[in-house]
């Protein structure tokens, strides 16, 4: 890994719009051949971020350094990185060869050959029978095919592409991802890729940066990020899953070790209480949160429950009536508890579930299921809901991951 | 039987309109009151004029002999020394000014484009500004400002840029500046319109692919903004090929344009010569807008690879 070229850092940059701190001290390092995501909600600096790589803006303090040369104050038309803009901006009164062509007709290429060039940019996106339309005759698709390749065409150390699909619909954006994937590991170009899509991102990134209020708060891929959260911002962020609070009731040593300390908390919307090891940071009366993600979450129906079971046979006995909703610490760390379903929603491939708590009518959680493994449930339903505690994730009162 | 003929009635009016519809349309027939406006305050005047050009010139006395036919108001222009001259002086002065105003213009244009906030409202006041004053006003301000003891030779002076004073008036300088501030505004407001609809990220990705701000303005902001100097510059021409004030007003004799020999010919008397330069001015004039509308056209904006 060690041997591994550096195209982009960005070493403590920050850029400011007067009174506001648009990225704050970000540091990132971007290797070559990797497809590199910026995440983040709108507003969190990443494209502003993609425009300091660019050079439209130039930071406050810091530095950045492309392919080992420091180009901080440089033009942008003195940096080796292209850019695929948001609106693509293709030019309007050139014609689809004439766009392509136009890098490397800045670079002083003759037109013989710098249209040889585009010509076979132009069939890597699959748009050689347009080379003489123009940009206003193309779709949306189609435009965006064509700014990838003009960009491509300037065969840029680094490409940036700036949230390229947000104005494609959701069909036409998968298979763009899909296509740019292919092109990125066939021409092992670099790139930097701005979206706020979680989804696009796993399906894109070879590593990702999550970005919150001008800050970098997490890199790594797509499979660390996600399984391993370092706030709660991050958590809430890739994915929906059900935020419980709770409160630190009290402290003391852990049940199972003994040496450990351990802090006890409440979650009072479920009416349980769990046991949080190694949280030294943890005193009585912070706050916690933990995100039951949906996936982990099993829910059956709660046969007996309702005045007809769906066999039509006699009620059975369920043991989980007897504990109702308090936490079932028995066999493998599970909780469990009782609510009722609220409602049912289709969502094609999946249905989700909305489930109130029996505890408390505020609280709702929400299960989501690919259709196929969907239990046959309406809403008014009688539900349990069950879980391992050791799959759910703490977060302290700022936010940060509490690990146990 | 009443209810019959009002249907039949209602379906004959409609049937009228719709036959209407399909040799006039609707939109079209919004353009009559523009039309009839036009025929009153050009088509009418210019057909008088063009009648007064065909007429006899009198011997003694008015102006002209109403009802008669001759070519004696082009007999004279062919015959005078002057008119030839004048009418290339104006032309040349009308082609170097509409050069120099679409040129001017469309850099000012940019650069309020460019500008952002106080600046871009201060570039537009300035330009707006100095229409709100009329034509003689300003070019008597322009006089005083550039006449020998005027604030423009005192500041070059003062600042050391010049070491003797320099004629700014009563030459073809000065008339080439008051005509430039007369028509400077109009092409600057023509380019800066269609500029407004030019995206500026297209200045950002030529930036972005290697341009040069010069060459990204070459490749990118022209081609957009062609319209804008072509109507620009149809404005400044036939403003320009018509100067009368400023010439009057900032040049000296040798500065006469066809304008100011037509208002020559009307103090003498001689209607009929007057008219005929006045159509023979006017019809060059709209063969160049219609060459240049044609040229336009045909090129359908700057394109190159």
């Amino acid at each position: 890994m060690g041997s591994v070229r550096t195209v982009v850092e960005l070493d403590g940059v920050r850029v400011e719009y007067g009174e506001l701190v648009a990225v704050r001290d970000l540091s990132l390092s971007v290797r070559d051949g990797e497809l590199f995501c910026l995440l983040g909600p709108s507003g969190c600096g990443k494209t502003t971020t993609l425009r300091t790589i660019a050079g439209f803006e130039s930071p406050d303090t810091g530095q950045v350094v492309l392919d080992g040369r420091t180009v901080t104050d440089l033009a942008p038309y003195a940096r080796d990185c292209a850019t695929v803009f948001q609106d693509w901006a293709l030019f309007p009164n050139k014609t689809v060869i004439e766009n392509v062509a136009f890098g490397q007709k800045m670079a002083g290429v003759g037109k013989t050959e710098r249209r040889e060039q585009a010509r076979d940019h132009l069939e890597t996106v699959e748009m050689g029978d347009y080379e003489d339309a123009r940009p206003a005759e193309l779709s949306g698709g189609q435009k965006q095919r064509i700014a990838l390749a003009r960009s491509l065409a300037v065969n840029p150390n680094v490409l940036l592409l700036d949230e390229p699909l947000s104005n494609l619909d959701k069909r036409l954006r998968e298979t763009m991802q899909l296509e740019i994937k292919e092109i990125q590991e066939r021409l092992d170009t670099p790139m930097v890729y701005v979206t706020h899509d979680q989804e696009e991102a796993f399906t894109l990134a070879d590593r990702i940066g999550v970005m919150n209020d001008g800050r970098l708060v997490q890199v790594g891929d797509p499979e660390t990020v996600y399984d391993d959260p370092v706030d709660q911002f991050v958590e809430s962020f890739l994915g929906n899953s059900n935020f419980l609070s709770g409160r630190v009731v009290g402290s003391g040593t852990d049940r199972h070790d003994t040496a450990r300390r351990a802090v006890t908390v409440e979650f009072p919307a479920v009416g349980a209480e769990t046991q949080l090891s190694a949280a030294n940071s943890l005193a009585t009366g912070d706050e916690v949160t933990a995100s039951v993600r949906p996936e982990i979450v099993e829910l059956s129906p709660l046969s007996g429950g309702t005045a007809v079971s769906p066999d039509g046979g006699t009620p059975e006995a369920d043991t989980t009536e007897q504990h109702n909703t308090d936490i079932e610490q028995g066999a493998g760390n599970r909780m469990a508890l009782i609510g009722t379903v609220l409602d049912v929603v289709y969502r094609g491939s999946s249905i989700r579930y909305q489930v109130g708590v029996d505890t408390n009518e505020s609280v709702e959680l929400f299960v989501e299921r690919s259709v196929a493994r969907a239990p046959d449930l309406s809403a008014g339903d009688r539900v349990r809901l069950s879980w391992d505690i050791t799959a759910v994730y703490y977060f302290g009162p700022d936010g940060a991951r509490i690990r146990v | 039987m009443s209810d019959v003929d009002t249907a039949s009635g209602t379906d004959r009016v409609r049937a009228a309109l719709q036959a209407a519809s399909g040799s006039i349309s609707r939109t079209r027939l919004l353009l009559i009151p523009l039309l009839l406006f036009d025929l009153l305050v050009f088509v009418v005047p210019m057909g008088y004029l063009l009648r007064i050009s065909f007429a006899k010139r009198s011997v003694g006395g008015g102006a002209l002999q109403k009802g008669t036919w001759s070519f004696d108001g082009y007999q004279y222009l062919l015959d005078s020394s002057v008119v030839g001259t004048v009418f290339r002086w104006t032309l040349l002065f009308g082609v170097v000014a509409t050069l120099l105003a679409v040129a001017i213009g469309t850099l000012y244009a940019y650069a309020a484009w460019r500008a952002s906030g106080t600046t871009r409202t201060i570039l537009l006041a300035g330009v707006v500004m100095s229409m709100f004053t009329t034509l003689v006003v300003k070019l008597f301000a322009a006089r005083l400002m550039l006449s020998p003891e005027g604030a423009v030779n005192d500041t070059l002076l003062a600042t050391g840029v010049l070491d003797g004073r320099l004629l700014l008036v009563n030459n073809e300088i000065g008339v080439l500046i008051g005509q430039l501030y007369i028509v400077l505004p109009y092409t600057v407001l023509a380019v800066y319109s269609v500029l407004t609809g030019l995206d500026e990220g297209l200045v950002e990705a030529a930036n972005d692919l290697g341009a040069t701000p010069v060459r990204a303005i070459r490749e990118v902001v022209l081609p957009h903004a062609v319209p804008g100097m072509a109507v620009g510059g149809i404005i400044a021409f036939a403003w320009s090929a018509g100067a009368f004030a400023a010439p009057l007003l900032l040049g000296s004799a040798s500065e006469r344009t066809v304008a100011i020999e037509v208002q020559n010919l009307l103090g003498q008397f001689n209607y009929p010569g007057a008219a005929a330069l006045a159509v023979v001015l006017t019809t060059v004039v709209l063969v160049v807008l219609a060459l240049g509308i044609a040229w336009l056209r045909r090129r359908g904006g700057l394109r190159d690879v």
